[in-house]
């Protein structure tokens, strides 16, 4: 039985397209994970700053803990899962195997996620705008220095093919 | 962590928007809700429901109109850094842009949200209010338009009245080349400890105008009215920047917390007010001062 505060959400993901009725109160990332079974986008700080939870609406990385399921109504969702095909990893990913950019991986789907923004708004970056724009991703194992590096690199492989 | 329940009701237009606004007791405006949703989260905002005005698109946008430059309430801040005209003539909000939040916020985020939220230590409002910005409010069957200086009171405190949302930001058309924001940043936010923006018009080396503007040090964003007398009229030249900027922060009441002392942060603003002033006055000039 639908609630007051209940709404119905219909969104493309990776996609394909897909409808559930959920309580109003229910954030993008917890829609994905949850009513999707889309566990590759992780929860990390909940508030808005480690980017652990970065997927793209329409195309653009945004953080699904700070967007309602019922604002991404009508509008197409990329997730990690999203980006790669089985058994041939996406640049980015693939990158950040060959740099060793990560360690325990929990921050990693985020960090993919806004690395692809980082190389669609610029492909030739600095290793300051790599900095620079991660601005809204923690990492508390690597120090970042391989995670740049993977940024560096996926944009030099990206920029040849 | 998620919100208290809430009613979720999606404005189709400005219009349907004041009337579900109008209908309910406690409802909240979601824009981009980069400041809402966080608030709701920590159930700092408890809204009984929520006017969704994120797809009314005619809210969007930048456009010349005149003698003003009208941005439109649902410009995010991404939209604002991409846009031409900003880049052309704003430099000060380039500079902003570049340093605001992170940049999946700067997606969602949007200008008018920034405004209505009233939080003393965003970035923008010490530009907008350099550019003499002013802030056009809708209500059903009126519209008002009020200076940005007057519409923000205090700690997330506005003058945006019950029933009302705000639809535009505007600034002059032609605001002054030099013009420059820096900022001192608390490092897990991103939000400013202290946020300085100049706008000077100088002619034949002598500034003919200035307005500076201060946030994230009191508990509203204010203009350092010392400083831009004592610049009117100075030789275009380091020693009157260094002696104006001395004044950035008198008469101030700061704002102390964990992160920073009152003392501190207007330290800060005199050396980011320094620092502001010698990169517009490099703007409005083309040459880089003598040290």
């Amino acid at each position: 039985m639908p609630s007051a505060t209940d709404v119905s959400v219909e969104l493309t993901v990776n996609g394909r397209s897909c409808r559930r009725e959920v309580p109003a109160r229910t954030l993008l990332v917890h829609f994905l994970r949850e009513q999707l079974g889309l566990t590759g986008t992780h929860v990390g700080c909940d508030t808005t700053q480690c980017g652990a939870c970065t997927v793209a609406m329409d195309g653009v990385a945004v953080k699904s803990c700070t967007v309602l399921a019922a604002q991404a109504g009508g509008h197409e969702i990329t997730t990690i899962e999203g980006i790669g095909d089985e058994g041939k990893l996406h640049p980015v990913q693939h990158a950040f195997w060959a740099e060793h950019g990560l360690q325990c991986g929990y921050c990693t789907p985020g960090m993919v996620m806004a690395v692809r923004q980082i190389i669609a708004d610029n492909p030739d970056p600095t290793d300051a705008d790599v900095r620079r724009g991660l601005a809204g991703n923690i990492c508390r194992c690597t120090g970042y220095q391989n995670i740049v590096a993977a940024a560096l690199a996926a944009a030099a492989a990206m920029r040849e093919s | 962590m998620f919100p208290a329940d809430f009613r979720y009701l999606r404005a189709e237009s400005l219009p349907h928007a004041l009337d579900l606004l109008a209908d309910g007791e406690d409802v909240k405006v979601l824009a981009g809700g980069q400041s809402l949703l966080p608030m709701m989260k920590l159930r700092l905002a408890v809204p009984e429901a929520v006017v969704d005005i994120g797809g009314i698109t005619e809210l969007a946008g930048v456009s010349p109109d005149g003698d003003r430059v009208r941005i439109g309430a649902l410009t995010t801040y991404r939209a604002l850094q991409r846009d031409e005209l900003i880049a052309a003539r704003f430099p000060a909000m380039t500079d902003a842009l570049a340093v605001l939040a992170d940049q999946q916020v700067r997606a969602r985020g949007t200008v008018g949200g920034c405004v209505a939220h009233g939080d003393p230590a965003a970035d923008l409002p010490a530009v907008l209010l350099a550019l003499d910005a002013s802030v056009t409010v809708a209500a059903r069957g009126a519209t008002r338009t009020v200076a940005l200086g007057d519409f923000l009171r205090g700690i997330y405190a506005t003058d945006l009245a019950t029933g009302e949302i705000v639809t535009e930001i505007s600034v002059g058309a032609a605001p002054p080349p030099g013009q420059a924001y820096e900022k001192f940043e608390q490092s897990a936010s991103h939000l400013p400890l202290a946020g300085v923006c100049a706008a000077l018009s100088v002619s034949d080396g002598v500034i003919t105008s200035a307005r500076v503007a201060v946030t994230g040090v009191a508990g509203r964003v204010f203009r350092s009215f010392d400083t831009e007398r004592a610049l009117a009229g100075a030789p275009a030249e380091p020693a009157s920047l260094e002696a104006s900027a001395a004044l950035a922060a008198d008469g101030a009441e700061p704002l102390s917390d964990q992160h920073a002392t009152g003392p501190f942060r207007q330290h800060l603003a005199r050396v980011l007010a320094r620092r502001a002033l010698a990169r517009a006055l490099t703007r409005a000039t083309g040459e880089v001062p003598p040290r």
